[in-house]
């Protein structure tokens, strides 16, 4: 009796093994893993890329889905941790249906998805993974970054500080303790080393995540008496640390650098002449944005369903889905428009240049991606509750990149204050 | 009849895996995570709450990453030898924590786990921070496997050494230096007028789960490929806690049966929502009011009833 269960048990066992993983008939739905944070402090950036995916897929949808096959998100929350996320990742690829990954958000599930990425061989596109760890030996054929990473993103601040501000003498560094705070802290003294050899940095500190309260970090900033103060603290953090800065003084004694502070603009009263970005070129209001009409029917969208307009994490996601869109669609025109394979997707992201809601995003031969860095500062704007950015400088994505395979650190240390000169200056952008 | 169930429960699992391959990965953890707890549940017979076995389990986990970096290739090796280092952790941390008692050996294994969280965490350009070391494929005997085949490897592996290490658990915990624990618990004094030395079955019963706490870390670390500080993380020991007392503390299947029951209903809801925390919560809160003794004291009282 047991013996024939078993015996069945097999035979339902092969049966599912023996369903076919890439369908070449179009399917009925197109199916999207799409991880990020849903709950925890890092919702805080997880949750404006979800809305802007609820959105974009919307809009997908209603133009009658990536090659007429409507697309349906499974969203993965990745505050469960690697091992969850590990364990949704493979769930969610053994179903034919999903053909593309949007993961993730945290470098760290970045890194740890990739090597399965390619041993699954399902092609899955970092839609924030700022680690610039993540495609450093050149070999991904699956994994994909349509997005800047910690390299130019923080470079990008250091040529804009010492055009601003050339006469720079001492600065602090209060970043978050973890990889990406570190990282920054490193490519961010790096390019200064490099670009201006005399600054020095007076204090280095790195409060733990979700820490409430920053009054012993600002005392301490307040004693070091720095010229310049960088930050890429984002989320309630920020906020936090805005709001108790602020009626210290910090903002009036020192020339503030929050990397992520357009995330915030809108949430916390911020002084003029905080220099702030986007991590590369999503914003919905900057020049190019404005022009293009899809970006100003995305943002009045967003304004109008979640009360806020689009931050940069949400427009990093939406041109993520942009970059799977147009994948699909240069695979099915090189193929003679049959639907694709994973492979065939994965090809067609190789090399490519697709217009996002906000520029260009470049997919070079290591599968990292070239995007425009915005840096500028903070303004009052007329009829707005809130600041805006001017000032601005766009960098160009692949100037601020070192050559695929190259030592990232070590390229930082090789930039010459010669190279800055040919950038763009501070108000070039307009 | 109890033989029969667990053999049943054994080729189930190795049926499951077969037939879902996505759930391999998560059999392969929840095993993992069933050998740490039963380290943990060991401890418990001695009426000692650890709330920092985290600490070995991803001391071996980065113990593998380290000793994969220095050119040990090997599957077997890299498994023994990371164990070792957790063993060793645990009979260093052990001489001086098995003094203490109750809330005391509870807080001070979390303080002590802490301690090495924070310096794999802070000590970036050794441990890699928070974006943690990369553990990668090593060879079987020699042999290099390509990933899924490797993967496979991994879990009837794990199945086997679950059902070996598991009867040797067993024995132990049925041997006078095993059943000296239970009496720790009920009354220590008498055992020591015994002439039994209650530091030193502790130390032994500290040092055996680490290890296997250690084993479970190294399996998982193999298995997902990567090992980040959070695997030492205080939430990661308390769930290890929770595993031993919701599989129940009766019996060495108990802590599997836990870990199984923990990461399957895991996966199941955050499949079904965002709230995923709450549902595994309420599960929890369920189990404990409607089962003290864990899922295995319900085979248990089957037993005596049948008997």
């Amino acid at each position: 009796m047991s013996f024939r269960i078993g015996l069945s048990a097999v035979a339902i066992a092969l049966g599912l093994v023996a369903t076919p993983v890439a369908a070449q008939e179009k399917p009925s739905t197109l199916g999207l893993g799409i991880f990020t944070f849903t709950s925890g402090p890092a919702a805080a950036y997880g949750m404006p890329g979800k809305n802007a995916a609820d959105l974009m897929l919307e809009e997908i949808n209603a133009k009658g889905g990536i090659g007429g096959v409507p697309v349906s998100a499974t969203y993965v929350d990745e505050a469960q941790g690697a091992q969850g996320v590990i364990a949704e990742y493979r769930r969610l690829a053994g179903e034919p249906k999903n053909q593309v990954m949007v993961a993730a958000l945290s470098s760290a599930n970045c890194l740890a998805l990739a090597p399965i990425a390619e041993q699954l061989e399902v092609p899955t596109v970092g839609w924030n993974c700022d680690t610039h760890q993540l495609l450093l030996d050149g070999k991904s054929k699956y994994v994909f970054r349509p997005n800047g990473n910690t390299v130019p993103e923080f470079v990008a601040y250091a040529i804009y500080l010492l055009d601003r501000k050339p006469d720079v003498k001492t600065v602090a560094i209060i970043n978050p303790d973890y990889a990406f705070g570190h990282d920054a802290a490193t490519i961010f003294k790096a390019a200064l080393k490099a670009l201006k050899p005399d600054v020095e940095v007076v204090a280095e500190l790195y409060p733990k995540l979700s820490s409430p309260n920053y009054q012993t970090e600002i005392s301490r900033l307040a004693t070091a008496h720095p010229d310049v103060v960088f930050s890429n603290l984002w989320g309630a953090d920020l906020e936090n640390f805005v709001r108790q800065a602020t009626p210290r003084g910090l903002f009036t004694s020192s020339q503030v650098i929050l990397a992520l502070g357009e995330t915030v603009l809108q949430r916390v009263p911020m002084p003029d002449g905080v220099i702030v970005g986007v991590l590369g070129d999503g914003w919905w209001m900057s020049p190019d944005a404005k022009e293009n009409v899809e970006t100003v029917k995305f943002a009045a969208a967003y304004k109008q369903r979640f009360g806020e307009y689009p931050v940069f994490p949400s427009i990093k996601m939406a041109n993520t889905l942009i970059y799977v869109k147009a994948a699909y669609q240069a695979a099915m025109q090189k193929n003679g428009g049959k639907w694709p394979t994973r492979a065939e997707i994965a090809d067609a992201m190789k090399s490519s240049n697709v217009a996002t809601l906000t520029g260009t995003t470049q997919t070079r031969a290591d599968n990292d991606g070239l995007v425009d860095q915005i840096v500028g500062v903070t303004m009052k704007s007329e009829g707005r509750s809130f600041p805006l950015i001017s000032d601005m400088a766009r960098y160009k994505g692949n100037s601020l990149m070192p050559q695929p395979g190259q030592d990232p650190i070590a390229w930082v240390s090789t930039l010459k204050p010669e190279f800055a000169k040919t950038l763009p200056k501070p108000g070039s952008y307009k | 009849m109890r033989i029969i169930l667990a053999a049943a429960a054994v080729v189930m699992l190795a049926a499951l895996a077969f037939a879902a391959p996505w759930l391999q990965f998560v059999l392969t953890l929840a095993i993992a995570k069933g050998f740490a707890a039963l380290g943990v549940a060991v401890l418990l017979r001695a009426g000692l709450i650890s709330i920092g076995h985290a600490m070995f389990f991803a001391a071996s986990a980065y113990g593998a990453a380290f000793l994969a970096r220095a050119g040990i290739n090997d599957l077997g090796l890299l498994l023994i030898l990371s164990v070792l280092v957790s063993a060793l952790i645990g009979a260093i941390a052990g001489s001086f924590l098995v003094r203490y008692r109750a809330i005391f050996f509870a807080m001070l294994n979390l303080a002590v786990s802490m301690v090495f969280y924070a310096l794999c965490a802070k000590l970036y350009g050794v441990t890699g921070g928070t974006d943690g070391l990369p553990v990668p494929i090593p060879a079987v005997f020699g042999i290099v496997f390509a990933e899924p085949v490797f993967k496979s490897i991994l879990f009837y592996l794990s199945l086997t050494l679950m059902v070996l290490v598991g009867l040797a658990v067993h024995r132990y915990l049925d041997s006078p230096l095993g059943h000296a624990l239970s009496a720790v618990h009920s009354n220590e004094i008498r055992l020591e007028y015994l002439g039994i030395p209650v530091w030193a079955v502790l130390l032994i019963a500290y040092t055996i789960s680490a290890a296997l706490a250690g084993l479970g870390g190294s399996i998982a670390g193999f298995a997902i490929g990567r090992v980040v500080p959070d695997f030492a993380f205080w939430t990661a020991s308390g769930h290890l806690v929770l595993i031993a007392v919701l599989g129940g503390i009766g019996g060495v299947p108990g802590a599997f049966i836990g870990a199984l029951f923990l990461e399957l209903l895991h996966s199941a809801a955050v499949t079904v929502t965002d709230a995923w925390n709450m549902f595994v919560g309420i599960t929890l809160i369920v189990v404990i009011m409607f089962m003290p003794q864990g899922i295995y004291g319900l085979f248990e009282r089957k037993e005596a009833q049948s008997s």
